[in-house]
């Protein structure tokens, strides 16, 4: 099916561990050398501590556990339908299309990554453009899923992010200049990179994406300060790992799950980037869904395919994992973050992590060791499994599994929910650490798939899937909701015509913000879910918003630009967006003043 | 959706004025002939059809395309396209849209399968010429294996394929699965065929143009060539011709003539040999 479709939204990620800090992290004894002081900007340290420091947003996700929660309580949930825009910045140019970034706040300046692989870097005080940068792209690149990127990394006076050409770039913050630039993969084989970077023990970490075939999935550390491998970390067993150019062990155990060479070709695809928890001193990464896409042709569980991983980030040693769809066959990508959090189960404080997969549910487990705890649905339908036994394996409702192109010439179709692009896609989740709920953003949609007789791919005849994706409620496809992750039960949603595509940001001032394709930045208690706020911003919002203080005042940002994945896709969904016009803009907002 | 407006727009404008933008948009055949060039898309990778070897964009397309635009008195300017998800992707990428990140749609791509029930899904292009007609071609080590047996009778043999064909489908469901650890996949199907050639593989299951191109380079001895169909396989075949934008077809229409003449002067079947492959003419030609 459209197996370039997941991969091409590349992942990267880096990580940065603390060496000080508030909950002192556990250091592996063999860490390598810590990069120290760092020059005119963040240090490991200060990206550890971002979640705490309001002043500034230095890491996707707001923090390295990514729970995109702020404690700032100056905007809330009495005062929130006063908020005004401070200022917006275009970023100009004919180069418009999704703009699924979330931006980083540091020393005055605003920087945020654009669609075609661009960097600008804005005064954090009035919006006036100090630079930007456009990496030049080969016009051969063919990317499958528009032309987005999610944000960039900050540490000392580097600013770095990734490119659709599969490289990755450092620039001086202050001037916007070249420091390194390093191909991390291969675009004319179809690899890609959009997601944002992660840095950790003064190491970039970086997942990847690729095209059709013939991939698997890997994690990658890097020096933050030249750009050199440091280790390499495939996700399919059977591959060797390295660490600083020798063999570090091969993943899992060779053909324990795959049948014959499928495993030097077996997908896995880490295109969203992953998590850092400095308590465990583990990254979390997410697997893409296993190949080739016809399940029948690949018997097993195709570890560790559609999983979550959790990785030593001193050797990328996968310490456990978790396999949330096994023998995958409907298309459901395993790389959703993985939200490290602390939480009282049965009267035993544990340490957490929860994801909401691609496949409707919603995961909990113990973060220390990959232990299941609870998998709940948190979209309408799920056609595939009724749920999830106490130990953590799918109850599979054979009936909802796609057929065997290669068994019947055109086979029946079947219906599935969720569909490909999942009950949630790329856009993050977040963590209230005061109401202990997670916020979703979900869509509620399915798709009928049946076998093509013949299709054609690469001129040639090939067996393809035929589909179909539509929404399964009258009055909605997107729903936002907050999930108690100690009941996994919803406990408010809200619901939107069209997909929701971005990220949420949600604060101790009882508030929860996202946008909406239909142009709308939101705001929600935290609490009931009611809408307190909106402000339209003149074309859709897929971008992850962020907070943080200065000059005592609260601010609230986020882009503006319709696209992604979901305009490419047509029918029936298509309808709830047909209207919306593309845009390019960062959105500042704070309270009025008086 | 913008991006195509403005195009369009554009297009519209200089339609107007009675000028062809400069820029190599796709073109009829008058604009091909004043601009000087024939943009022929061929696919990137596509061994014997199409790739690259110490630099040169070499293949049975390749020289098609070059042969084509002499044959029209025009330079040729080749563009290697990336393949998408399908081939209705690389219509919109290489014909009648073009590429997101600037790559200019072509005048005429080729390799496009002559389908009659896929033309029909692919509105914004019009597929012309047909040049050949390919099927799949399973070949053996003699000595090593039937090349004609039942294929569940090659356990334990090691068979090449080009990962997710339908060879490489077929294969892998065979007899429930029994083939599953046997089979070894290759990026593409040449990769695959010089696999057997060089005594790595037992069989191979790729396209006739591949085998036979892998075969003739390496000229490998002791080679038999299965006869007999291979029971329950999904496909007889396909017949290949090229894609113009909808609105082109006097270009198409002076290609389908040119492409005549080179089949009556046997040049068509010369270029073919040069790379090893026998021509066989489209069952729709």
């Amino acid at each position: 099916m459209k197996e370039r479709f997941r991969r091409s939204m590349a992942g990267l990620a880096a990580i940065t561990l603390a060496l000080g800090g508030v909950s002192a992290p556990l250091m592996a004894q063999n860490a390598p050398a810590p990069a120290g002081p760092t020059p005119n900007g963040p240090t490991d340290a200060q990206l550890m501590d971002d979640a705490n420091s309001t002043g500034d947003v230095l890491t996707y996700g707001m923090g390295p556990r990514a729970q995109r929660f702020s404690p700032l309580t100056q905007i809330n949930a009495e005062n929130v339908g006063k908020l005004v825009p401070a200022f917006a910045a275009s970023l100009g140019g004919e180069k418009q299309r999704g703009q699924e970034s979330q931006p980083l706040v540091y020393d005055g300046t605003i920087y945020v990554t654009g669609s075609y692989s661009r960097l600008f870097a804005f005064d954090a005080r009035t919006g006036e453009q100090k630079w930007k940068y456009e990496a030049r792209l080969p016009d051969g690149i063919m990317p499958c899923c528009d032309v987005v990127n999610r944000g960039a990394a900050i540490y000392g006076d580097k600013i770095i992010f990734a490119t659709l050409d599969a490289r990755l770039v450092a620039l001086n913050r202050h001037t916007g200049k070249v420091v390194w630039n390093k191909q991390i993969a291969d675009y004319q084989a179809g690899y890609s990179a959009t997601a944002a970077p992660l840095i950790v023990h003064g190491m970039v970490i970086t997942g990847n994406s690729g095209g059709e075939f013939g991939i698997v999935g890997a994690v990658e550390a890097r020096d933050v300060n030249t750009g050199e491998l440091i280790w390499h970390r495939p996700v399919v067993e059977g591959n060797m790992g390295t660490l600083r150019g020798k063999d570090n062990g091969i993943t899992g155990k060779l053909n324990a799950t795959w049948e014959g060479d499928q495993w030097k070709t077996g997908g896995g695809a880490t295109w969203l980037g992953g998590t850092y928890d400095p308590d465990t001193n583990l990254l979390y990464f997410g697997t893409g869904n296993p190949a080739p896409w016809n399940s029948h042709l690949r018997k097993g569980d195709n570890l560790y395919t559609a999983s979550t991983l959790a990785i030593d980030p001193d050797t990328g040693v996968i310490k456990w994992h978790f396999q949330t769809t096994p023998h995958d066959g409907w298309d459901f990508d395993g790389v959703n973050e993985f939200i490290p959090f602390d939480a009282t189960i049965n009267g035993k404080p544990m340490k957490l992590g929860a994801k909401a997969d691609r496949n409707g549910y919603f995961f909990v487990l113990d973060r220390t060791n990959g232990k299941f705890i609870s998998a709940s649905r948190f979209v309408m339908k799920t056609t595939w499994a009724e749920g999830f036994t106490k130990d953590g394996k799918p109850i599979v409702i054979p009936a909802g599994r796609p057929g065997d192109p290669a068994a019947a010439a055109k086979g029946p179709s079947v219906f599935s929910s969720p569909s490909f692009l999942g009950g949630k896609n790329w856009m993050p989740m977040a963590y209230n650490q005061g109401t202990g709920l997670f916020y979703v953003p979900s869509n509620d949609w399915g798709m009928d798939i049946w076998n093509e007789p013949i299709s054609y791919k690469k001129g040639a005849a090939f067996l393809g899937a035929g589909f179909t994706i539509k929404p399964i409620a009258e009055d909605h496809i997107g729903a936002l909701r907050a999930m108690d992750p100690k009941t996994g039960k919803i406990v408010w949603e809200y619901k939107n015509k069209a997909p929701l595509w971005g990220g949420v940001l949600t604060t101790a001032g009882n508030l929860v913000f996202t946008g909406t394709p239909e142009g709308y930045l939101k705001a929600f208690d935290a609490k009931t879910g009611q809408e307190l706020w909106k402000f339209q911003t003149g074309s859709g919002v897929v971008g992850s918003p962020v907070t943080w203080e200065q000059d005592g005042e609260q601010y609230v940002a986020v882009m503006s630009g319709w696209g992604g994945a979901v305009p490419l896709w047509g029918g029936e969904v298509a309808k709830s967006f047909k209207d919306i016009n593309q845009g390019g803009s960062l959105w500042v907002f704070k309270m009025p003043k008086g | 959706m913008q991006d195509r407006r403005a195009f369009v727009m554009q297009a519209l404008a200089f339609a107007a004025l009675g000028m062809g933008p400069v820029a190599a948009q796709a073109a009829p055949l008058a604009k091909v002939k004043a601009l000087g060039v024939l943009r022929v898309a061929v696919y990137k990778d596509n061994r014997p059809w199409s790739w690259r070897q110490d630099g040169k964009l070499l293949g049975i397309d390749a020289d098609l395309g070059a042969a084509l635009a002499r044959a029209l008195g025009v330079h040729v300017d080749l563009a290697e396209l990336m393949p998408g998800d399908d081939v209705e992707a690389d219509l919109r990428n290489g014909v009648w849209k073009g590429g997101l990140l600037g790559f200019q749609p072509a005048d005429v791509m080729l390799h496009v399968p002559f389908d009659r029930g896929f033309a029909a899904r692919v509105d914004q292009v019009a597929i012309v010429a047909p040049y050949y007609r390919e099927s799949f071609q399973f070949a053996c080590a003699k000595g090593q294996i039937d090349c004609n047996a039942a294929p569940s009778q090659y356990k334990g043999r090691k068979l090449a394929v080009e990962i997710d064909s339908i060879p490489d489908s077929y294969l892998l469901g065979t007899g429930g699965g029994v083939l599953a650890r046997d089979i070894l996949h290759f990026p593409m199907g040449f990769d695959a065929a010089a696999a057997l050639a060089d005594g790595k593989a037992d069989g191979v299951f790729a396209s006739k143009a591949q085998v036979e191109s892998a075969l003739a380079l390496r000229k490998p001895a002791n080679i038999a060539l299965r006869s007999m169909p291979m029971p329950g396989f999904m496909s007889t075949g396909w017949d290949i011709g090229m894609a113009v934008k909808e609105n082109s077809r006097n270009l198409g229409d002076a290609i389908e003539g040119l492409l005549d003449a080179m089949v009556k002067s046997g040049e068509l079947k010369e270029i073919f040999a040069r790379y090893g492959v026998t021509w066989t003419p489209a069952l729709a030609a």
